[in-house]
């Protein structure tokens, strides 16, 4: 007789392991199945090169919601994160290098624009009061348009919020919730560096350029950054981001939930139009009162269920689902720091963000190539160098680089015979557009490891290779996500629920679905009882 | 004290104009330099610009028995509504369509009857530039579906076609009952939680049905790409219908909110009927025809209309209007002003920042009015053969329609990416008419007219529009047109170009944007131009925005000009209690 749990759960990503914590914190006999031999999904800590540590994919934390930091009480599990501050933007005719000093920063916008450094105080309080404004709504399940009025009860508050706001704070809103990311910050900068950077914001895992409006949306996303109640701050996880997922999963354990790896999900079990189990490719069947898919929309829906078993509407709803990858990673193991051209006196500047983003064409241009189906012939850049940080991921005075680099669209144009046909060029280009500013980088490389989109799809089984598990486009947020009338992580089969990024608020190391999916699947346990 | 006598002394007694603040009864500038000894006039409304937006407004006004002076710049009326002189032959200068002019308005000014308009059996005609195959849409969808049902994969793309038709027919009745009218207001404690919520509760009375309801909250925000991209599989066919939520924009059909504006395209209902087709409707005599009707129905209910007036300021005092300023030196006085010139020209040219602030400025600074849209004039010694459209006969019936040339979404965005960096399209997206076929008046001989709408052609050309630039363009959009109609080019009797550059210098739009703000869910509804003067009142008392740059948007419909009037008219009844 197979093994019974009251709550199964397939994916062992961040929000796979905060589903199962928070199920197991309730009591529930909870089970993690992972496909891969290790936890951790996207965020992940691996040393394909001897000695040295690379946060393979995702790479910098700023989203972790600080209530499963609390709740779950991550510090005990060994969670530490270093804040990541500052960011260095190369130029062809000199760098701009923003860090925490306040005044230190206006002095640097100033080099390139007087205008710039006089609205950037003004730009700030604005996104300050937006994002305070809208934060609540990634810690609350999305209401429904044509859902029960209760639902929007829940967002009375968040309603008067919005009619208090100050006129230009609700027309800011607008702007970001419709416009494109070059836009909103055309309206106080005009400085070629420091569009280019921030509006980097706004296409981050997203197939559009920083003049798509849409973006404008993507750069909010972002914005929400907040570790632990301090506001807009990135942070480096000690022992790369494969740590966070660490600290989760020994919570889950210490509640009890058992976590099982190298046991993929072939297929979800259905009696009628309710889930009660599971298969795996072993062909071993495993029984539970409640499934969660911690997958993608596609692979929940479309590949681990028996076919025909979801309403056609809802199935088209997902074939519609826009994943369209546009990212990928490169990392360095390398044996000395690299020397920018143009850069401040020491290494201060290398501690945070460097971001190959010099100006706004040169960010629109990389879209335009993959537009057409091709690697940005000089893409976008967002670099860090976590040993300067976090030395323990590299032997004694050795160092690790992390690149993410975009665009590297899923779909190529067909000349192109494919990513694993051009994957080792690609990487070169990576090398070529770091060493436009830092010739001597080239010569620091002892090892690198290259995430084409398909790798990231191959290995991680991220859908086309989309951060995000889903575009974060307009019509694919709140009550969109991933289709309208389902964005409360039920789903159209009974006992089945989705707690991955494809459900609102989104992507990001954010732990928001995970948790919010939980807590709603104990809601509707409450209300069986 | 003549300002506070003669501006309610001109009001008829049930709509005195308001007189809230002591402010308003302050003497305006104009008082102080009357120049060349004129008496100034004085009215209740000054409306500026004599587009049809412009026209369309002082009608409302009039016929609600206000006082209105409209002043235009240019010798005659039209705005870009215009019908012109293309070597000695009346010819539409810009807009060669008024399909989308809405039936509301016309209603309301009484203009049945007074403009011959004429709808072609076939809207849209398609010929591929390269594969010389050609789709027709029709104002019948059914007989599109069949025809396109002959294609390769064509049962599934006349299918899907018909799902889509119907789709945006129903959306566009929603747009034309909600979207259409003056937007509904997101303040005073309201959210847009609030907002989308009444979608659950308005549904019903507008005849919307869940389905549906979902997917406009779905769309708006869409490329117009993907949007049809979910009901069609067909590179031409995709490219043909997604291209109107980019035709006159600086946008392709992957950028997102294009979706919205090709919805806004689409309206149908209340005697509109746009659908996946889109409109085609031709007024005879060109648009000019459907100006002089709504000029006269203004005049007919007693409004001074003064062409060749340009003004040069918008008067006000601590904050509220007191009239315009003329070129001629002449002031009129007026305690209300409704602008239906593009949104910059009036907050940003016709007023200082005193009045406007900084805050606003630099906003609407921001929003975006890059013109990419030129027009061709084609005068031809005889009609062009476009084989693909068929037997000589067949194609007097296919190019009645709009003849659009693109082959795909990509070739598409291709000549749109040039225009973000300065430059033109090397292969431009053209869109002609052949308002001659419908109209054979306008030349009275064998000669036709070619109506050719260019895309893209960046108003900030890297070099600027010198004469060479212009013959390159328009050599290229020929180019275009003789791909599809070999041999046209041998009967070109005449051409005339116009650019952006020159929408801005001899039309005054800012940025020589054809629908003056670039259209959008970005720039869009109550956020069009700007959230907080989007409803068409401004933060200077007494001045009210209209035009192609306010809600709902760009095109000969009529709507800004009739949405902002009657906001005008209830402002002035609520004052008058």
């Amino acid at each position: 007789m197979a093994e019974r749990y009251d709550a199964i759960v397939v994916g062992g990503g961040h929000n796979g392991l905060t589903t199962a914590a928070y199920l197991a914190k309730a009591g529930l006999k909870v089970i993690v199945l992972e496909r891969r031999s290790v936890l951790g999904g996207a965020t992940l800590t691996e040393s394909p090169v001897p000695g040295y540590k690379f946060s393979v994919a995702s790479y910098l934390v700023s989203l972790l919601r600080p209530q499963v930091i609390r709740e779950l009480d991550l510090a005990k599990h060994g969670l530490q994160m270093a804040p990541s501050v500052g960011t260095y933007t190369p130029h062809w005719d000199g760098y701009l290098d923003r860090r925490t000093d306040h005044a230190d920063t206006l002095r640097e916008i100033r080099k390139w624009s007087h205008r710039d450094a006089d609205n950037y105080d003004d730009f700030k309080q604005t996104v300050t009061d937006i994002t305070r404004f809208i934060r609540p709504a990634i810690d609350m399940p999305a209401p429904d348009p044509y859902g029960d009025p209760k639902e929007w009860l829940e967002y009375a508050g968040l309603a008067k919020d919005f009619g208090q706001l100050p006129l230009r704070t609700k027309g800011a809103l607008l702007d970001l919730i419709t416009g494109s990311a070059y836009d909103f910050l055309r309206r106080w900068f005009e400085g070629e560096p420091l569009i280019g950077t921030m509006s980097a914001s706004g296409i981050i895992g997203t197939f559009l350029g920083i003049k798509s409006p849409g973006t404008g949306m993507v750069f909010l996303h972002h914005y929400f950054g907040e570790i632990d109640g301090s506001f807009r701050e990135w942070a480096l996880p000690q022992g790369g981001t494969g740590a966070v997922a660490a600290a989760i999963a020994s919570a889950a354990q210490s509640f009890g939930a058992i976590t099982r790896t190298g046991a993929p999900v072939k297929q979800v079990l259905l009696r009628g139009d309710k889930a009660i189990g599971v298969v795996l490719e072993s062909g071993e069947e495993v029984y539970g009162d409640t499934i969660v898919s911690a997958a993608d929309a596609k692979h929940t829906f479309l590949d681990m269920l028996p076919a025909g078993s979801l309403p056609t509407d809802f199935e088209t709803a997902i074939r519609n689902f826009k994943f369209r990858g546009s990212s990928a990673k490169v990392n360095f193991a390398l044996d000395g720091l690299p020397t920018f051209t143009a850069a401040p006196p020491g290494n201060g500047h290398l501690m945070g963000t460097v971001s190959i983003s010099p100006s706004p064409d040169y960010m629109e241009r990389a879209y335009d190539d993959a537009k057409h189906g091709h690697p940005s012939k000089r893409p976008f850049l967002d670099m860090l160098i976590p040993t300067l940080v976090d030395p323990s991921m590299a032997p004694p005075g050795k160092h690790v680089a992390t690149a993410f680099v975009q665009y590297a669209p899923h779909k190529l144009a067909p000349e192109h015979g494919g990513w694993d046909n051009i994957k080792e060029q690609f990487g070169d280009l990576v090398v070529d557009t770091i060493s436009e500013f830092a010739p001597d980088f080239r010569d620091k490389i002892v090892g690198r490891q290259i995430m084409t989109p398909l790798d990231l799809e191959r290995t991680i089984g991220l859908t086309e290779g989309n951060i995000f598990q889903g575009e974060i486009l307009v019509q694919q947020m709140a009550f969109n996500r991933p289709v309208s009338g389902w964005s409360r992580y039920k789903t159209p089969i009974r006992d089945y629920w989705l707690a991955s990024s494809s459900a609102h608020p989104g992507g990001g190391i954010m732990a928001a679905p995970g948790r919010l999916a939980a807590l709603e699947i104990l809601k509707s346990k409450r209300g069986e009882a | 004290m003549a300002a506070k006598k003669s501006a309610p002394k001109a009001a008829p007694k049930t709509l005195k104009p308001a007189e809230k603040t002591g402010k308003a009864e302050l003497p305006p500038k104009v008082q102080k330099a009357p120049r060349a000894g004129k008496p100034a006039a004085t009215a209740d409304v000054v409306v500026i610009g004599g587009g049809h937006n412009g026209l369309v407004a002082a009608a409302y006004l009039a016929r609600a028995g206000v006082k209105t002076i409209l002043v235009e710049a240019r010798t005659e009326l039209g705005g870009m509504a215009l019908t012109g002189d293309v070597d000695g032959v009346r010819a539409p200068m810009l807009a060669h369509t008024v399909g989308r002019f809405r039936p509301r308005v016309a209603r309301d000014l009484g203009l049945q009857g007074k403009v011959k308009l004429v709808e072609p059996e076939a809207r849209n005609f398609a010929p591929h530039p390269t594969n010389g195959t050609a789709i027709t849409l029709w104002r019948d969808a059914k007989r599109t579906a069949a025809e396109l049902a002959t294609r390769p994969n064509g049962e599934k793309v006349a299918a899907g076609y018909l799902k889509l038709d119907g789709r945006m027919r129903r959306i566009g009745a929603y747009f034309e009952k909600v979207l259409d009218g003056i937007p509904p207001d997101l303040d005073g404690g309201k959210s847009v939680a609030e907002l989308l919520a009444g979608f659950a509760f308005r549904a019903p009375f507008t005849g919307l049905e869940e389905g549906d309801g979902r997917e406009i909250l779905r769309m708006l925000p869409m490329s117009a790409a993907d949007l049809v991209n979910e009901y069609i599989n067909d590179d031409h066919l995709e490219a043909l219908i997604s291209w109107r939520g980019s035709r006159y924009n600086a946008s392709g059909p992957i950028s997102p909110g294009t979706g919205a504006s090709l919805l806004f395209d689409s309206i149908t209902g209340d005697g509109a009927d746009g659908g996946a087709s889109g409109e085609t409707v031709v007024a005879i005599g060109g648009p000019g025809a459907l100006i002089s009707a709504i000029a006269d129905a203004a005049r007919g209910f007693g409004a001074e209309i003064r062409t060749g007036a340009q003004v040069t300021a918008i008067t006000e005092r601590d904050g509220r209007v007191t009239g315009v300023a003329l070129a001629s030196g002449e002031e009129i006085i007026a305690p209300y002003v409704l602008s239906t010139l593009d949104p910059k020209s009036t907050l940003l040219n016709l007023l200082g920042v005193e009045a406007t602030g900084p805050e606003l400025r630099r906003r609407l600074r921001a929003t975006r009015n890059t013109g990419v849209t030129a027009k061709l004039n084609i005068l031809l010694d005889q009609l062009p053969a476009f084989p693909s459209a068929g037997s000589a006969a067949e194609q007097e019936v296919r190019l009645r329609g709009r003849i659009t040339i693109l082959s795909d979404i990509l070739g598409i965005e291709r000549a749109f990416d040039s225009s973000k960096y300065g430059e033109m399209s090397d292969v431009p997206v053209v869109e002609a008419m052949i308002p001659t076929l419908i109209d054979p008046s306008l030349t009275n001989d064998k000669r036709h007219l070619l109506s050719v709408v260019v895309q893209y052609a960046p108003v900030d050309l890297k070099g600027g529009w010198t004469a060479d630039a212009r013959k390159t363009l328009a050599d290229r959009a020929v180019a275009v047109l003789e791909s599809v109609a070999p041999g046209m080019s041998g009967h070109i009797v005449a051409r005339q170009l116009i650019t952006p550059a020159d929408l801005q210098s001899d039309w005054g739009a800012t940025g020589g944007h054809a629908m003056h703000v670039n259209e959008g869910f970005d720039q869009f509804a109550q956020w069009r131009p700007l959230y907080g003067i989007g409803r068409y009142e401004t933060p200077i008392d007494g001045l009210f925005l209209s035009g192609a740059g306010t809600a709902p948007g760009g095109g000969v419909t009529g709507a800004p000009g009739a949405n902002a009037a009657e906001k005008l008219i209830r402002h002035l009844r609520r004052a008058a209690e």
